[in-house]
């Protein structure tokens, strides 16, 4: 909390001498990384034994490559908690050459850069791939003796100018996410057609070719749910098959080591944790449960409700007469009134009248969950989970589902207070940058920009306060 | 001096007959400014040219302030065929812009009601946005002599006006941002004079009237499936002409990928329909459609 009444304290100084500044990454306490609030105690015991599953380091025999980006979850998934993005200081430089690997660190990879995984644009033949070429090999490890495969020519790739880089996406939050049906967020994205026509806006969900349901994970919400989003990070991040993806990438015969899949249902249980859900399950299970039931960020300030007042409002009211409204992980009114500051009240309303919120839409709510009190929440994760196109200075040229090259969705601002590294591939830790890099030719967001730069310094700086109040 | 007379009749022909071929194929025509070109434009294909944005489609032309230019070019077509057609701002210190966009009224989800029914929506909108102001109700004005609707609205600093019109189908909408009320009303009040129309004697004026649904039902008489390719599920706009005697004359697929527009263009080009009738006579119409892949199984 002192962290915050520094920097809200001297940002609007800062703004009358040298123009608007990000005040950085908010300190103090992580507002993240518990579980849901209402769950039952089984439910706590199964997120907090699955926690565990989330953090551990994999090794050869437990199923890491051949090829892989890094050796655990939450590695990648750290900041400001566990599920969180990018920590501050890189692991990969790290693992790179743990237990004896002999990797080369690729040039985009920094000891004080994001963590990135890396795809390819196109094919040696100039058909698209857009693929995730792992950073790493487990050859030279001592657990993988025999296995001799190379890294990609990523120095080629570079010069070519054909890989593209992702940073991880924050996790938090994210079961409520899954639980909004598709009809809620249609209709989320429906709203306020009008407005969002005033501003060149317009976006559209990516879906699934196989029930043509939204989904709504990952840069380009091309992940359907959260199962199968473990499921592919398992195996193409860390290089560990199981049971939604069982099958190796970099099937070289002298770097299998284990029966696939590396990771099942267990059929006895070896653990006797306090969660013998967790102690069944298979790892991706784990993750799942874990990501499910992990809370939103803690924003600094009470904002929501008065975004959109009089939406909002009604949406807050309807809810608390069903199940529950999430308090203190969610933020609504209730939470931590006292950190709400003139700059950052101010900012939400330079937030929603220049029209951030037209893509970065505050709430939504739950449909009927299977999690115990998650049945109509209303929450407020700041994205419509639309894709929109976002111009020429974002695009990476990789389709995926019907997201195309220049498509993105929008990223939830919930937690963006503590974030460091900012866009898909973490060019920047100035929150101001990433605000500007949202404007280029074929961009949705070019007069929400051009908005931005028409507003008075003063009033920059109470919007920059206000997303890291969040 | 006959002879040349000659010479020049017969040349004026053979052009008059291209031309009129062209026009009978393709629908080519000399527009409103005077430049041969199809009047089966797309909206898309709007351009700012010597101070100038210019759209045969729409049929109007537009004079920039001066020291105005285009900034960065917008995104394409929508699939709810919504189209930011070019933003302009001042050369130098920003201090205004204005985005021209239109939304093409067969494919928007809700019921859009009349055009002031649009501009109340509208103006409800920006009601409910904390902070922000209506200095100027929803109310009908004329533009060029076209009736407009007008909604003027301010926070945090900014005031802004949407002007909107509807043009074939489409919501058509001038958005005027500025740092200042005055220069938000002179740049409002110039479009007055900067802007201009397609009038009745002018090519680009004679657009087809639009029919939202044409080609549904019992008015298909031959339809011809597109090979489903690409993304399935994803709903694809398309906007055709078709001309009297029910043959298509243009399809406009709004948005889609390359091998999903080429399917279809095959596959409606060699649709026929019943004849549009207006007054009792066969005409040209221009309508709508949605289609959407599905997977093979």
């Amino acid at each position: 909390m002192l962290g915050v009444a520094v920097w809200s304290g001297w940002a609007p100084a800062q703004a009358q001498t040298r123009g608007a500044t990000d005040p950085g990454v908010r300190g103090g306490a992580p507002g993240a990384g518990g579980p849901l609030p209402g769950l039952s105690q089984d439910e706590v015991n199964f997120f907090n034994a699955a926690a565990d599953v989330f953090q551990e380091d994999e090794n050869v025999a437990a199923g890491l490559g051949p090829r892989f980006n890094l050796d655990s979850c939450s590695g990648c998934h750290f900041h400001p908690a566990a599920g969180g993005s990018s920590p501050a200081v890189n692991p990969q430089v790290k693992v790179a050459t743990a237990n004896g690997a002999r990797n080369v660190v690729p040039s985009f990879i920094k000891a004080n850069g994001p963590v990135r995984e890396a795809r390819f644009v196109r094919n040696p033949n100039g058909t698209p791939d857009g693929g995730v070429h792992a950073l790493f090999v487990i050859t030279g490890r001592a657990d993988a003796p025999g296995c001799n495969i190379q890294q990609p020519n990523f120095a080629a790739a570079v010069a070519a100018n054909n890989v593209i880089f992702r940073i991880p996406t924050p996790t938090f939050g994210l079961g409520l996410v899954e639980a909004v049906p598709d009809s809620g967020l249609r209709a989320s994205l429906a709203a306020n057609g009008a407005q969002k026509r005033s501003l060149g806006i317009s976006g559209d969900f990516n879906v699934t070719g196989n029930d043509g349901t939204i989904t709504r994970f990952g840069w380009k919400a091309q992940n359907k749910s959260l199962l199968i989003f473990s499921g592919e990070a398992y195996n193409v991040e860390m290089g560990v098959t199981n049971e939604a993806f069982p099958n190796e990438r970099e099937d070289n015969p002298n770097c299998q080591f284990n029966n696939l899949p590396e990771s099942t249902t267990r059929l006895v249980n070896t653990t006797n944790s306090a969660s013998p859900a967790s102690d069944f399950s298979s790892d991706i299970v784990n993750f799942t449960a874990f990501m499910r039931m992990l809370a939103p960020p803690t924003p600094a300030s009470a904002t929501p409700a008065t975004a959109q007042a009089p939406a909002a409002a009604t949406t807050q009211v309807a809810s608390a007469t069903n199940t529950s409204v999430l308090g203190t992980a969610a933020g609504t009114s209730s939470t931590s009134p006292a950190a709400t500051t003139a700059t950052t009240t101010r900012g939400q309303q330079v937030f929603s009248n220049i029209g951030c919120q037209n893509c970065h839409a505050v709430s939504l709510t739950t449909g009927k969950s299977a999690m115990t009190g998650q049945s109509n929440v209303t929450f407020h994760p700041y994205s419509d989970f639309a894709v929109h196109a976002m111009g020429n200075g974002l695009a990476d040229g990789v389709t995926q589902g019907n997201a195309n090259g220049s498509e993105f969705r929008s990223a939830p601002l919930w937690g963006v207070g503590q974030r460091i590294f900012f866009l898909h591939d973490g060019r920047t830790n100035d929150l101001k940058d990433a605000i500007q890099a949202h404007a280029s030719t074929g961009s949705e967001a070019n007069s929400v920009i051009h908005n931005f730069n028409l507003l008075s310094t003063s009033d920059q700086q109470a919007l920059l306060n206000f997303l890291r109040s969040l | 001096m006959v002879r040349r007379l000659l010479y020049v009749c017969a040349a004026t022909c053979v052009v008059g007959c291209i031309m009129g071929a062209l026009v009978w194929r393709y629908g080519a025509a000399v527009s409103f400014r005077g430049i041969v070109t199809s009047a089966a434009a797309n909206p898309q294909d709007g351009k700012v040219a010597r101070g100038s944005y210019t759209s045969d489609y729409f049929g109007l032309s537009y004079r920039l302030p001066p020291g105005w230019t285009v900034a960065e070019e917008g995104p394409g077509p929508s699939s709810s065929a919504y189209y930011v057609l070019t933003t302009v701002i001042p050369e130098g210190e920003p201090n205004a812009t204005i985005l021209i966009a239109a939304q093409d009224m067969f494919f928007v989800g809700e019921e859009a009601g009349s055009l002031a029914d649009q501009a109340r929506d509208l103006q409800q909108g920006f009601a409910n946005i904390a902070g922000m102001t209506i200095d100027r109700e929803a109310a009908e004005m004329k533009v060029a002599d076209r009736p407009f609707y007008r909604v003027d609205y301010s926070g945090v600093g900014l005031y802004r006006a949407m002007m909107i019109t509807e043009i074939r189908c489409h919501v058509f909408s001038f958005n005027v941002t500025a740092r200042d009320p005055e220069l938000l009303n002179r740049l409002v009040q110039a479009l007055d004079s900067d802007l201009s129309f397609a009038t009745a004697g002018d090519a680009a004026s004679a657009s087809p009237p639009c029919v939202k649904d044409y080609a549904a039902g019992d008015n298909v008489l031959h339809k011809v499936s597109p090979v489903p390719v690409g993304p399935r599920f994803v709903p694809i706009p398309v906007r055709m002409i078709v001309n009297a005697d029910g043959g298509v004359r243009h399809v406009h697929v709004i948005r889609a990928t390359d091998e999903q527009r080429r399917s279809i263009e095959d596959a409606l080009y060699r649709w026929k329909l019943k004849p549009y009738q207006v007054d009792g006579r066969a005409s040209a119409v221009e309508t709508g459609l949605v289609l959407r892949f599905k997977p093979d199984n």
